[in-house]
């Protein structure tokens, strides 16, 4: 069943975990299935915590980061973004398919954005079912 | 870089070691002038099938150390980084070994000012068990009188004690399942470039080592030998070099071929399946230098509920922390219980990395590997 779908979301402090505060201020309707985590920067963010989700049951992991040349850290969001290729590389391996794992960037004042971007990954996720880890 | 032909002065070591026995000879040199406190090289135990590591502090004791075997552990970076960090050492390292002392430099694991490496070329290692059934399958001779082996023009050669020789391809030694570890027979780094010098005997006449000095601590080792008398020198000719890059060339090319036939045939969740989260890979690696801080052992990543334990939780951690780092030595699929094809998964993971980045671990110039790099460049 398409809404019993977990979405592990690990947000960064500064833009995306405001993005979403925006997208909830302004009552916009987006899938429900999004369990937010909030971190201090997308930098902080290390393959294993994506994979400890996917181990616990998520069926779909999302980061939110500052956009390039925004961190708030300065390079946060550059390390990020190298690492996450590491992450679809060893996704493959394990048979989960690099759809489940999405990054995007989403600034503070981006709610619509946050919103497009919950809808389409819901969509893609129901799409692909539960994930079965073998 | 340049290049030198070199022998040793010495009658004994000459005598003893492989190709002139210049590589002895710069050993005893480093020791006898204290440049180092000790050397770490490898001499045989019982037999040729039998190298281990040893750790010699008096020049009178680097003669059992002279000689090369291929029956040799890859486990020298680990070594060195575990026991000898704070002594100034000279070692002998093949590429893996080299790559890994690389890639403990850059994790401050090795003092590189504490560390003078002589580099061995190299193409590749045998397992001893392995070794020994391969020459009673193959060979006509008895595993036990075999003196000393050689690979050369794709022949794995071996030599017995009354001077006889005997051939067979490595090739079809590799097709029955022996010959080479498959680690060595997809390893495309042949030359330990990044070690102050390069010793081998390609390209080389007779009794007389090629090397190719790689730094300026590689150019005062060699100058220092031939002034204490230890070590004789001349310039190689044209074709020496040439012939040199050749070998190489298609030790290269024969390891890419292999490559392209491993890395699509293995199915990666049928191997995972099989684990059993022993710990052992981890412990083995020598790139995995956390110990009991490592990630694995946090309480958050215990997995003892599941049984068998969920593969991404142990392998794909592993994975995400060093496969871009990965030399390739193969030490975890040699203590893999369950004989899950460790290094084969981590090393394609490596290329798919390099194909990316272009950092090949242990051989790339770059201060850090561009995972932890402050760059800021997107891939």
């Amino acid at each position: 069943m398409a809404d019993d779908l977990k979405i592990v979301g690990l947000l960064c402090n500064w833009c995306c975990y405001g993005g979403a505060d925006t997208a909830g201020t302004a009552r916009m309707q987006y899938p429900p299935n999004i369990r937010i985590i909030r971190v201090m920067c997308s930098g902080r963010i290390s393959p294993s915590m994506v994979f400890k989700a996917f181990q616990e049951g998520a069926d779909g992991v999302f980061v939110g980061g500052c956009h390039i040349g925004d961190c708030h850290y300065d390079a946060g969001n550059y390390k990020w973004s190298r690492r996450s290729k590491i992450v679809e590389d060893i996704l493959e391996e394990f048979g989960i398919e690099k759809e489940r794992f999405r990054h995007e960037w989403i600034s503070a004042s981006e709610g619509e954005k946050f919103k497009t971007t919950m809808e389409e990954f819901h969509k893609t996720l129901s799409a692909l079912g539960p994930l079965e880890l073998e | 870089m340049s290049y030198v032909l070199a022998k040793s002065q010495n009658e004994d070591i000459h005598k003893a070691g492989e190709c002139g026995g210049a590589v002895t000879s710069i050993l005893k040199y480093l020791l006898d002038e204290e440049i180092v406190d000790g050397v770490l090289a490898i001499s045989p135990c019982d037999d040729v099938y039998d190298g281990i590591p040893t750790f010699v502090t008096d020049s009178q004791d680097l003669m059992k150390t002279a000689g090369s075997y291929h029956c040799a552990p890859t486990m020298i970076g680990d070594l060195v980084q575990k026991y000898l960090f704070d002594k100034k050492i000279a070692v002998t390292a093949k590429p893996c070994d080299m790559r890994a002392i690389e890639e403990l430099i850059i994790r401050h694991k090795i003092n590189k000012d504490n560390i003078y490496v002589i580099g061995l070329n190299c193409g590749g290692t045998v397992p001893p068990v392995a070794g020994r059934k391969m020459i009673d399958l193959f060979y006509e001779a008895d595993p036990d009188d075999v003196v000393s082996e050689e690979i050369d023009k794709g022949q794995f050669i071996i030599e017995l004690a009354d001077g006889t020789e005997e051939a067979v391809k490595i090739h079809d030694l590799e097709n029955e399942g022996y010959g080479r570890r498959t680690n060595c027979q997809r390893c495309d780094v042949k030359i330990p470039r990044k070690a102050n010098i390069a010793c081998g005997n390609w390209g080389a006449e007779d009794g007389w080592t090629f090397i190719e000095i790689n730094d300026e601590k590689g150019q005062e080792m060699i100058d220092g030998a031939k002034k204490a008398g230890i070590l004789e020198t001349k310039n190689p000719a044209e074709p020496a070099i040439e012939g040199r890059k050749k070998v190489e060339g298609i030790m290269i090319k024969m390891a890419n071929k292999i490559q392209d036939k491993m890395y699509p045939t293995v199915s990666e969740m049928d191997e995972w399946n099989r684990c059993i989260s022993c710990y052992a890979c981890r412990d083995v690696c020598p790139i995995c230098w956390c110990y009991e801080n490592c990630e694995l052992n946090k309480p958050f990543f215990k997995d003892e509920q599941n049984v068998p334990p969920t593969p991404i939780a142990f392998q794909g951690v592993r994975l995400s922390h060093m496969s871009f780092s990965c030399v390739d030595c193969g030490q975890c699929d040699d203590v893999c219980p369950m004989d899950i094809p460790v290094s084969l998964i981590f090393d394609k993971l490596q290329k798919k990395y390099f194909n990316r980045t272009g950092y090949v671990a242990g051989v790339s110039d770059d201060i850090k590997p561009p995972l932890y790099s402050p760059e800021k460049t997107e891939l």
